[in-house]
C-alpha cells in the first residue's frame, strides 16, 4: 500500500459506515454504503489534506482508491 | 482584510473588487423588456453585475453587466463567423462562470439558441454522463457543443455518439474571428433557449422557452414573488443548468439589475457552510435552495453559526423538492443565533415547462403548514386538517402569479375546490412553447384547451397550493428528480438482465425524502452469483444516479405488465409493499440490511 492510498484510506474511515475492509481496489461508489451527498464531503477531506483541487472530469472516471491515489498524486506534483 | 497570501491559497484574485449592490443613477426596471437581450443591454448602463467565488471561498472572477454585454456582443459574432444560422442550438456546459455566460448572452445577441447542459458530479459518474449528453445533444439536434478544456473529453464522446461534428471549448471559441454582420438579437416573438430538466436519460426533452415565457416569468418572480427592491443581493449556488439556477438566479436578478454573488454547485457540495459564510460576508437579501440544501448547511455550520450575520438575508426560498417543515425549523433554530428570521422561508412551486415560478408564498408572511390526516389523503383523496400526532405537515406554496391560471382537477377532469386532492394544470404566458422537436411529448403535455398536465398532485387551500406529491412515478432524492426508467435502463444492462427485468420506484421514508427501491427478476440459483448481481446492480446505480438504492431479488414474471405491455411500476410498488412479491433471498437480505 503506497502512502497516499494509506492516507486516503484513513480519510475514508469515518465515511466507511458498514466496517468494508480498504485497499486501493476498493470501488468508492459501490463497495461503500455511501450516498453522493456524503461522497463530495469525502472528496472535500481529500482536497483539504493534499491541499489540491479534483477536476469534475477526473473525479467522474475515478472508481477505486487506487484511481483516486493517482489523481491525487499526480495533482500534487503539479504542485 | 485578508492577507494577499490567504487570497491566493483560496484561489482568488488579487485588487479584484465585486459589483456594489445598486445602482445608484440607473432607475430599476423589473423585468419591464420584451427580450433577455433588451434586458442585458439596460443592466449594462448600470454598474451591477455577477460575481464568482472560487471553491474556497475567495472573489475569483467579477463579470459586471456592461462587461457580460461587451462579452456577449463579442461571442455573438464568432459564433455566427462558425457559419451557424439563426435558431441554430449551441450545447453549451453550464459550469457557474464568465464562460458560460458569455455564451449564453451571446446566443441572445446573435439570434442562436442556447441549450445549457450539465456537468458531471459524480465519483465513476463518467459514462452515464456521456450518455446523457448524448440524448440532450440529440434531442436538441444541436449543431455545436462548447465544454471547458475539463469536460471536452467527456463533450466530445457524448457528441461523437449523438452525431453531433463540432465540439469547442471556450478558449478556441474565443480564438474565433468576429463575423463582420449587423448583430440581429432575438425579438420578442423569437425563442429564448433551451432548457433540459424533464424527462429521463434514455428519451430526454427540451423545454422551449420563448421570450415572451420568460419575460413574463421574470416579471411575476420580481415583482409578485420576491418584490425586488433596488437594495437587494442575490447568492446562488444552484446549477446553471437547471431551471431554478438559470431562470430564478441568473436571468431574473439581471431583468432586476441587482448583483448576484455564486457560488459554484460542486463547491456547495463540498462545503455547504459556504454558503452562509458568503452570503453573510455579503449580507446577501434573496437566497434559494432545495430543503436538502438548508439541511445540508445547517449540518455542517457546526458551532460557527454565531459568527455569521445572516440579518439582512429577507428571502430564503424554497424550491425544486418537497418543501419539509422540520427541515426548516432545524435550520431557523440552527442559524437564529446568526440573526437568521424564519419569516425569511420563502415556499414555491414551479418547473421547468412553466419557465421556472408558478405560485409564491407571501414573501412578508411566515411559512404555513397544513397539517392533515395521513389515511384520508391516502384512502379518499382528500386533505383533511388533524392535529393527530401521526399527521403529515405540508408546507402551503402560495397563489398563482397574477397572469395565470390554475386549475386542480379530479381524475374525471372536474375542477375541484378545497381541500380536494387532484392534478395541478396551468396555463399562463410562462408556459413552454413545447419539447423540442417532439410533438408526440408536447401534445400529451399541453391540452387542446391551453393547459399544462403539471402531472402534480395536491390541493387548494383558501387560494394557495399544496403539494402532495410529485408526478406518479418520479423519484425525489435530495433535492434532485430521479426518473425510474434511467435506473431501470442501467441495471437493464447488465448481464444477465433483460429488458422488462427490472422495476424501480419510491417508498416514501420516515423524513418524506424517498428511499429507492429496485425490484430485479433473477433468474440465477446459486447464492453467490445472486449477490454478485445484486451488487452490480447497487453499484451501476449508483454512479449513474448517485444513489442509494434496496435492490430486491424477485422470482422471474412476477413484475407486473399493464395491458399495453408497459411496466407498472404503481403496481409493482403495491405488491411489493403488500408482500405478494419478495425477496428471493430472504436470509441474506435480511442480513445485508442489517
Amino acid at each position: 500500500m503506497t502512502a497516499t492510498v494509506e492516507q486516503i484510506c484513513t480519510l475514508l474511515e469515518p465515511f466507511n459506515s458498514n466496517g468494508t475492509t480498504l485497499s486501493a481496489r476498493t470501488d468508492i461508489s459501490s463497495d461503500l454504503n455511501i450516498d453522493s451527498v456524503t461522497v463530495m464531503d469525502f472528496v472535500m477531506e481529500v482536497e483539504d489534506h493534499f491541499d489540491i483541487e479534483i477536476p469534475l472530469n477526473l473525479l467522474s472516471e475515478t472508481r477505486t482508491i487506487g484511481d483516486l491515489a493517482q489523481v491525487v498524486e499526480a495533482r500534487t506534483k503539479k504542485g | 482584510m485578508q492577507s494577499v497570501a490567504l487570497l491566493r491559497e483560496k484561489g482568488g484574485v488579487e485588487g479584484l473588487v465585486r459589483t456594489p449592490r445598486n445602482n445608484r443613477a440607473l432607475p430599476q426596471v423589473l423585468a419591464a423588456f420584451g427580450t433577455l437581450a433588451e434586458g442585458l443591454d439596460y443592466a449594462a448602463q448600470g454598474v451591477t453585475g455577477f460575481n464568482f467565488y472560487s471553491p474556497r471561498g475567495a472573489l475569483q472572477h467579477v463579470l459586471t453587466y456592461a462587461e457580460l454585454r461587451c462579452r456577449a456582443l463579442s461571442t455573438g459574432r464568432k459564433l455566427l463567423s462558425l457559419g451557424l444560422r439563426r435558431g441554430d442550438r449551441v450545447a453549451v456546459v453550464a459550469e457557474t462562470g464568465p464562460d458560460f455566460m458569455s455564451v449564453f448572452f451571446g446566443c441572445q445577441y446573435a439570434g442562436l439558441i442556447p441549450c445549457p447542459m450539465p456537468y458531471t458530479m459524480y465519483i465513476g459518474g463518467k459514462d452515464s454522463y456521456i450518455d446523457r449528453v448524448a440524448g440532450m445533444l440529440a434531442a436538441a439536434r444541436a449543431q455545436i457543443a462548447i465544454a471547458s478544456d475539463d469536460l471536452y473529453g467527456h463533450i466530445a464522446q457524448g457528441a461523437a455518439k449523438a452525431g453531433v461534428s463540432r465540439v469547442l471549448t471556450h478558449a478556441e471559441l474565443q480564438d474565433q474571428p468576429e463575423a463582420h454582420c449587423k448583430l440581429e438579437s432575438f425579438g420578442p416573438d423569437e425563442d429564448a433557449y433551451i432548457q433540459y430538466s424533464s424527462g429521463s436519460t434514455s428519451s430526454p426533452k427540451g423545454v422551449l422557452i420563448t421570450q415572451k415565457a420568460i419575460t413574463a416569468n421574470a416579471r411575476g418572480i420580481l415583482r409578485e414573488g420576491l418584490k425586488l427592491t433596488p437594495h437587494d443581493r442575490a447568492f446562488s449556488w444552484l446549477p446553471l443548468y437547471h431551471d431554478m439556477g438559470l431562470v430564478g438566479f441568473c436571468l431574473s436578478p439581471m431583468m432586476g439589475q441587482v448583483t448576484v454573488d455564486f457560488l459554484a454547485t460542486t463547491s456547495f457540495a463540498r462545503r455547504p457552510a459556504l454558503w452562509l459564510k458568503l452570503m453573510s460576508d455579503n449580507k446577501s437579501t434573496i437566497t434559494y435552495s432545495p430543503s436538502f440544501g438548508f439541511d445540508l448547511a445547517a449540518r455542517r455550520v457546526n458551532g460557527d453559526a454565531a459568527a455569521l450575520d445572516l440579518s439582512s438575508l429577507r428571502v430564503a426560498g424554497i424550491g425544486g423538492d418537497m418543501v419539509r417543515s422540520d427541515v426548516l425549523d432545524h435550520f431557523a433554530s440552527t442559524l437564529s443565533v446568526a440573526g437568521f428570521k424564519p419569516a425569511a422561508f420563502l415556499p414555491s412551486y414551479g418547473m421547468a415547462e412553466t419557465t421556472l415560478a408558478i405560485s409564491f408564498a407571501d414573501c412578508d408572511q411566515p411559512v404555513r403548514v397544513d397539517r392533515i390526516d395521513r389515511l384520508a389523503l391516502k384512502n379518499e383523496g382528500r386533505a383533511v386538517a388533524s392535529s393527530e400526532k401521526g399527521a403529515r405537515s405540508l408546507v402551503v406554496c402560495g397563489r398563482p402569479m397574477s397572469d395565470s391560471e390554475v386549475e386542480i382537477r379530479s381524475e374525471t377532469g372536474d375542477v375541484l375546490m378545497d381541500r380536494d386532492v387532484g392534478r395541478i394544470f396551468v396555463k399562463s404566458p410562462s408556459l413552454m412553447a413545447g419539447y423540442y422537436n417532439n410533438p408526440e411529448a408536447t401534445e400529451a403535455a399541453i391540452g387542446a384547451d391551453g393547459f399544462l398536465d403539471t402531472g402534480d398532485m395536491g390541493y387548494w387551500l383558501d387560494g394557495e397550493i399544496v403539494i402532495t406529491g410529485r408526478a406518479k412515478d418520479l423519484i425525489l432524492h435530495n433535492g434532485r428528480n430521479i426518473w425510474p426508467q434511467d435506473i431501470e435502463w442501467v441495471a437493464e444492462q447488465i448481464e444477465p438482465l433483460r429488458s422488462g427485468d427490472v422495476a424501480a420506484f419510491a417508498v416514501e421514508g420516515d423524513d418524506d425524502d424517498d428511499d429507492v427501491v429496485v425490484l430485479v427478476q433473477c433468474r440465477l440459483q446459486n447464492e453467490a452469483d445472486i449477490e454478485a448481481l445484486r451488487h452490480a446492480v447497487s453499484a451501476a446505480v449508483h454512479r449513474s444516479a448517485g444513489v442509494e438504492c434496496k435492490v430486491v431479488m424477485v422470482p422471474p414474471k412476477s413484475l407486473p405488465f399493464t395491458s399495453s405491455g408497459k411496466l407498472s411500476r404503481s403496481g409493482a410498488k403495491q405488491k411489493f409493499q403488500s408482500g405478494e412479491i419478495a425477496e428471493l433471498m430472504p436470509s441474506v437480505f435480511l442480513q445485508a440490511a442489517q
